[in-house]
């Protein structure tokens, strides 16, 4: 296990220098914000509500709107605070209820709901449709339990309770928040869950191939010389070295795969699979790293090729376009575009994601991808052995 | 290390060659080094030293010739022969970022240590270094001389049967020089064999059994720090600083077997001597006997720094 060895204290020296430490966990982060904020362009609605003084009919109100998936439910403490809100853009609109709305809708009487908002926004629309289902649920049950009184079907309570009953089997509503002039949607998939996967193929790859510096680090330090003069072989000095890499690729991995599947929400299919995947291509990452910092000699020079050829794959691999658009474009652009391990990555989550794809469904993608870790690993070894025992 | 040694000896080589490009390196060495003995590469910058080295220990491929550790063949794949090494760099190899435990600790365990002898042996390496008291220091903060120190424990962790020291005392100041040296000797006395370079003729002839005097690639000369002295007819020069019967003093010494020459001087008597070591005390007790008073002795070893100007012509430190 002395690859276990070298990847310890190259782990050990990488955290040593708190900048790092930092960083490790600070960069996943901002992806994971910032793949929230690109979210937030198509964020849940936010609608006000405030009752003077609660009861049964406001409650049920409350809960109905609260109930509904992708609308966000403020209570305010006055009408006042829910005007100036609404004036803030702090919550898209407020509907204010009067006192004793119950008893006015018991004894038939009409009641006027408040509702403010700021001037008509697709969001609108969402909160609009929202409120008019809901309320308009409430008042069919009041319409139904009234007419069950009238007809002697029993006490206006009993109906109500029927009329309630009868009312939680009806599915539930939905507000569905769109943005206008989306570029490109794959059947299943939201947009956002494309930008996580994509974004997360980008940054692995191209992180975890800045390590390719540590590598150059080491070699012009002259332990890695040193290493192959004791009885370890290259093969096991460059596997070290990748393992640390990999070890950290994946921590980064799973601080954006847990924030963007805990806090947005995003879809990743089967998460177990998902990470299989993860470390598969963080592994590949990992491989690419270790044959780059054996071919280049300093770690300015390993630091800029890995930015563009991070990129480079990236863009090439779809992780900045998505796939299909080049499949649209041309098969020889999709062809060359399966060249990286950016688009084999992408292409088992959109298995597992887009059409809710199994292991089966995956392996062929997963075999290729060791393939390119093996390939890599086994370049970087003779290179870094040509270059050092030559 | 238990080991299988051919003829006695722990390295073998033969007619070892290596050329970068065009350029021929090494051209040919060979030698021997048997258990216990240490042997000095002595030769110029440049002279083929480290490439040399760095084949023996397989670090380096080589166009030809045989390289033998313990009856192991070396080569750079050769992990069984890399067992009886441990190879102390020319350059510092070691991580500036780690205190002297945590290197020691990486490097024994890839020369195969765990455990409580691992933790064992990381100690007595660090007593041996004198660095125990500041084994948990990053290195980049240590004096020169201290990582130099550090550079070589790392290649005594595994008790190796043959340590190979590059040049380890260049930039070193003259204390941590003192204390690398005797180092060397006790491990030498301890039975290790050792294989030295330097460029410094002074720890050849301090440290080494044998003397190979390599320069453009190839072995000049090997031997002793005698023999190699007598190849070139050198011979060692006594200085007494004495009074009394100065010019009987010196006609009697002359007479003496082991003297080529004596002569009377403004200080005292001047002698040109075959073997200095041998012959002091009975040039004392000549000298005492006919009426001279010794007050100060002064003695000149013939050196290999002659050896070197004869052999080569040029001289070992440009
Ligand atoms: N990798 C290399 N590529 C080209 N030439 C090299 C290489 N390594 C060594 N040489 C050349 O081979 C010759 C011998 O070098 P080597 O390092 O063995 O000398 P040395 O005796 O150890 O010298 P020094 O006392 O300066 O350490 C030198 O002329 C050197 O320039
Ligand atoms: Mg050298």
């Amino acid at each position: 296990m002395k690859s276990v060895a070298i990847a310890g204290v190259s782990l050990r020296r990488f955290f040593r220098d708190r900048s790092n430490v930092f960083s490790v966990f600070l960069f996943p982060i901002l992806l994971v914000l910032l793949l929230g904020s690109m979210q937030g362009g198509a964020s849940n609605p936010r609608l006000g509500f405030h009752v003077e003084t609660p009861d049964a009919f406001s409650t049920q109100l409350l809960e109905g709107l609260e109930g509904i998936d992708g609308l966000v439910v403020k209570e305010l403490g006055s009408e006042e605070a829910a005007v100036r809100a609404v004036e803030r853009g702090e919550i898209e609109a407020a509907l204010m209820l009067p006192d004793g709305y119950a008893a006015t809708l018991q004894s038939g009487g009409e009641v006027e709901l408040h509702y403010v908002s700021r001037t008509q926004t697709e969001q609108l629309q969402g909160i609009n449709t929202a409120i008019g289902s809901v309320v308009g649920q409430q008042s069919t049950i009041l319409r139904t339990a009234r007419f069950a009184e009238e007809n002697g079907a029993g006490a206006f309570d009993e109906a109500l309770a029927i009329a309630t009953e009868a009312q939680m089997v009806l599915p539930p509503v939905e507000v569905v928040a769109s943005t206008a002039g989306e570029p490109f949607a794959l059947a299943g998939l939201g947009q956002f869950d494309i930008y996580a996967q994509t974004m997360l193929v980008l940054f692995i790859f191209l992180t975890t191939l800045q390590g390719a510096a540590a590598l150059v680090q080491s070699r012009r330090l002259g332990v890695t010389r040193r290493m192959l003069s004791t009885p370890t072989p290259a093969r096991t000095v460059l596997f070290g070295e990748g393992l640390s890499r990999l070890a950290i690729a994946l921590v980064q991995g799973l601080v954006i795969f847990l924030g963007t599947w805990l806090i947005f929400g995003v879809d990743w299919g089967n998460p177990l699979l998902a990470l299989v995947v993860l470390a598969v291509f963080a592994l590949v990452s990992s491989g690419a790293a270790m044959l780059l910092g054996a071919v280049v000699s300093n770690d300015q020079q390993a630091g800029g090729l890995a930015t563009m050829i991070g990129l480079g794959l990236a863009a090439l691999g779809g992780a900045m376009f998505p796939l299909a658009v080049f499949e649209l474009l041309s098969t020889t652009v999709w062809r060359v575009a399966h060249i990286t391990p950016h688009a084999w990555a992408l292409e088992s989550f959109e298995e597992l994601v887009g059409f809710g794809g199994g292991f089966g469904d995956i392996a062929g993608f997963l075999l290729i991808l060791l393939g390119y870790a093996a390939v890599f690993f086994t370049l970087g070894t003779w290179r870094l052995r040509a270059i050092l025992t030559r | 290390m238990g080991s299988d040694l051919s003829n006695g000896n722990v390295l073998e080589c033969s007619d070892i060659r290596k050329t970068f490009g065009d350029f021929v390196a090494v051209d040919g060495v060979g030698f021997h080094i048997g258990a216990g003995e240490t042997y000095g590469l002595l030769g110029p910058n440049g002279a083929g030293k480290t490439t040399t080295i760095s084949i023996i220990a397989g670090l380096l491929e080589r166009d030809g010739g045989t390289v033998l550790i313990a009856g192991e063949a070396m080569d750079p794949e050769a992990t069984a022969a890399k067992r009886h090494v441990g190879l102390v760099p020319q350059d510092l190899a070691i991580y500036p970022d780690l205190d002297a435990r945590e290197n020691l600790r990486f490097f024994g365990r890839l020369y195969g240590l765990r455990g409580s002898e691992l933790d064992h042996r990381v100690d007595e390496v660090l007593d041996i270094i004198e660095l125990r008291d500041r084994a948990n220091d990053r290195s980049d903060e240590y004096s020169g001389g201290m990582k130099r120190r550090l550079n070589i424990g790392i290649g005594l962790l595994h008790h190796p049967t043959l340590l190979i020291l590059d040049e380890p005392t260049v930039g070193v100041d003259p204390q941590s020089r003192n204390a690398i040296l005797e180092s060397v000797e006790r491990l030498g006395e301890e039975g290790m064999a050792v294989l030295y370079t330097t460029h410094y003729m002074e720890e050849a002839e301090r440290l080494c059994d044998r003397i190979g005097i390599i320069d453009h690639g190839t072995i000049k000369a090997e031997g002793t720090q005698r023999d190699l002295v007598q190849l070139v007819g050198q011979r060692d020069r006594v200085r007494l600083v004495a009074t009394g019967n100065l010019a009987a003093g010196s006609a009697a010494l002359g007479e003496l077997p082991g003297i080529d020459d004596a002569a009377v001087t403004a200080q005292g008597i001047d002698l040109i001597v075959e073997n200095a070591h041998d012959e002091l005390p009975e040039i004392l007790s000549v000298a005492s006997r006919t009426g001279v008073s010794v007050g100060g002795v002064d003695v000149d070893t013939a050196n290999l720094e002659a050896v070197f100007l004869h052999l080569t012509g040029r001289a070992l430190r440009e």
